[in-house]
């Protein structure tokens, strides 16, 4: 029985399949870049892609601070920020994370590092008729 | 003796009159005004949408939870039912029979893309003892699937998500067309007036119960061999210890998703599975308090069982001894036994939540009628409001204790409670008639428990 309880502890810890703090990803979809409550302007990145490599999946972005280097996994959620035009914010992909366009990253377990993962990615369109 | 110049006590005497009667000014109380302004925003901002509040489905006369007999009494055209009356939102927004019938509101957890096929319907938590029954290592568990908040995922940011999932005019959801977003300034009030509510601390059992049963019930809850309630719910609360690991307020998979004649899913209404926390779901729910529960059901993230009976009989049931949490119970055993109570036993267990459900209530309700009597009253609300609400606290405790068939005595007493506060609600002086509120109160207090 005492062997047993550590393993059972342990078990039981794996079955509560708690990373760490989550947040609801639905609705930050529908949230405008710089305004997600308790992590724009703290946790997040905020700046310009400077540019973007579809092989290697990474987006080059230029910020206040410098430059940073962010890994698109196959899971991060990208989505279009297109409140500026008064249109529903929808998915996107990084075929949208074009130059220039202004974009929100937020990094797995808030890991600022270059090369790191963003958990999603927020782009600005602000161009009418764009996606 | 000189007598004085009645010219002078002519000018003076209204001044001192003045001072006499006026109040000295509160000190200041920022956390206070913090409080008072997030209630004022909680039951009258609107946030430019539908119309609803977070009032509309937390509504204080009814412990911040709507339930389908609070929901038959509210008139047609009340925000709740806007899905019923706003065309843009007739479709993929609520299902009003699940909502009055079940007292069920539709939630995309999963994401927006198939508003059709993807949502969970689930009932209404209340959002009373929030400091107590939210945080845990990992971070802050929020909602019935522990991950209710966007942003940065705490009580704070709450709101914000709850603005675009509830409150939009139309299911584009556009932040500044069909709704507006929370300020800073907003979600620190809401949260400071959120946390304000209910209970700020966990119980300490055992309590000095009176009840023959309530007493064996807490026995059981306490039992880590037989209830073993307490692993999970420590001291009633939304605690879960296992051994000396303190998992904080922690998501379980105890099964309910697999009980069979869902009351939801007896319709021919889509219901779809909810799969809990994360995207996709893991199949956990987070743990809520168990002080509150008694007059606060239906029960379950998806209201499937109406009664506090019910809702300990579950944990006896093939569900919940199937599911991860109930195996794990069972390898803890010596015996292998997941949780086995007899009928008698499940009473016993929901006779003791009823006590301190109503030990809960009455709790709240003297301290309502005590701000009530004061001037200015440290809630900042009218008095009038302040003994409704001590009435309905009253009267949740006369139905706990009376559905259960508990202390007959101290139903008396509530009864006589609330007697008197009807009374008072008409009366221009309070004074002496909350005073005798409060006697009664405590004597029905003291039929459950010894006095400390």
């Amino acid at each position: 029985m005492r062997k047993l309880v550590p393993f059972v502890y342990l078990t039981f810890v794996l079955l509560l399949h708690v990373p760490g703090a989550y947040a609801q990803k639905s609705t930050e979809r529908y949230i405008p870049i710089g305004q997600s409550p308790g992590l724009s302007g703290k946790h997040t990145l905020i700046g310009k892609v400077q540019a973007v490599n579809p092989q290697d999946r990474t987006i080059i972005c230029s910020h206040a601070g410098g430059t940073a280097l962010v890994k698109v996994a196959h899971n991060t959620k990208i989505w279009l920020d297109r409140s500026k035009l008064k249109l529903p914010n929808v998915a996107g992909t990084l075929a949208d994370c074009s130059t220039d366009r202004l974009i929100e990253v937020k990094y797995k377990n808030n890991v600022h590092k270059d090369g790191g993962e963003a958990e999603w990615i927020k782009v600005q369109v602000t161009e009418a008729g764009a996606k | 003796m000189t007598l004085p110049n009645p010219r002078v006590v002519g000018l003076v005497a209204p001044v001192l009159m003045m001072f006499a009667t006026c109040h000295p000014p509160p000190p200041p109380d920022p956390e206070g005004d913090l409080v008072a302004r997030g209630r004022n925003i909680f039951f009258n901002e609107t946030f430019n949408g539908n119309g609803r509040t977070c009032g509309t489905c937390h509504p204080a006369e009814n412990n911040f939870a709507i339930d389908p007999a609070f929901i038959a009494t509210l008139p047609r055209n009340n925000p709740l039912f806007v899905a019923e009356f706003n065309p843009a939102l007739k479709k993929n927004f609520e299902n009003p029979r699940l909502m009055r019938e079940f007292g069920l509101i539709l939630e995309n957890q999963d994401g927006f893309d198939d508003l059709e096929h993807k949502f969970n319907m689930r009932g209404v938590p209340h959002t009373l003892a929030l400091r107590t029954s939210v945080a845990s290592p990992p971070g802050p568990r929020t909602g019935w699937s522990g991950d209710g908040a966007p942003g940065d995922g705490s009580v704070r940011s709450f709101a914000t998500g709850a603005v675009i999932q509830h409150f939009t005019r139309t299911l584009n959801r556009v932040p500044g067309v069909d709704f507006r977003l929370p300020t800073d300034e907003e979600l620190d009030a809401l949260e400071a007036f959120q946390l304000s509510l209910g209970r700020q601390n966990d119980l300490t059992l055992p309590l000095p119960l009176k009840g023959t049963v309530p007493k064996r019930g807490q026995e059981i809850f306490l039992d880590n061999s037989l209830g073993k309630c307490n692993l999970c719910h420590v001291n009633a609360g939304a605690t879960v210890i296992i051994g000396e690991n303190n998992l904080g307020n922690a998501n379980l998979n105890t099964g309910v998703e697999d009980l069979p004649d869902q009351p939801a899913r007896l319709t021919d209404e889509l219901v779809p599975r909810d799969d809990g926390f994360g995207i996709p779901g893991d199949s956990t729910f987070n743990v809520p308090p168990l002080v509150e529960a008694a007059s606060s059901g239906p029960f379950f993230h998806n209201n499937s069982i109406e009664t506090i009976e019910g809702a300990v009989g579950f944990y006896d049931g093939e569900s919940f001894n199937n599911s991860p949490s109930g195996r794990f119970l069972a390898n803890l055993d010596p015996e292998g036994a997941g949780i086995e109570l007899d009928g008698t036993q499940i009473v016993a267990v929901a006779a003791f939540l009823r006590i301190i459900n109503v030990l809960e209530n009455t709790r709240q309700a003297i301290d309502l009628l005590k701000a009530s009597n004061m001037m200015p009253s440290p809630r900042r609300e009218e008095p009038g409001k302040l003994l409704d609400r001590a009435l309905r606290r009253t009267d949740d405790g006369i139905k706990v204790l009376s559905s259960g068939g508990l202390h007959p005595a101290a139903v008396a007493h509530l009864k006589q409670a609330r007697l008197l506060i009807t009374i008072a609600l008409e009366a221009h002086e309070l004074g002496e008639i909350v005073e005798k509120v409060i006697r009664e109160i405590e004597k029905a207090r003291n039929e459950l428990v010894e006095p400390t």
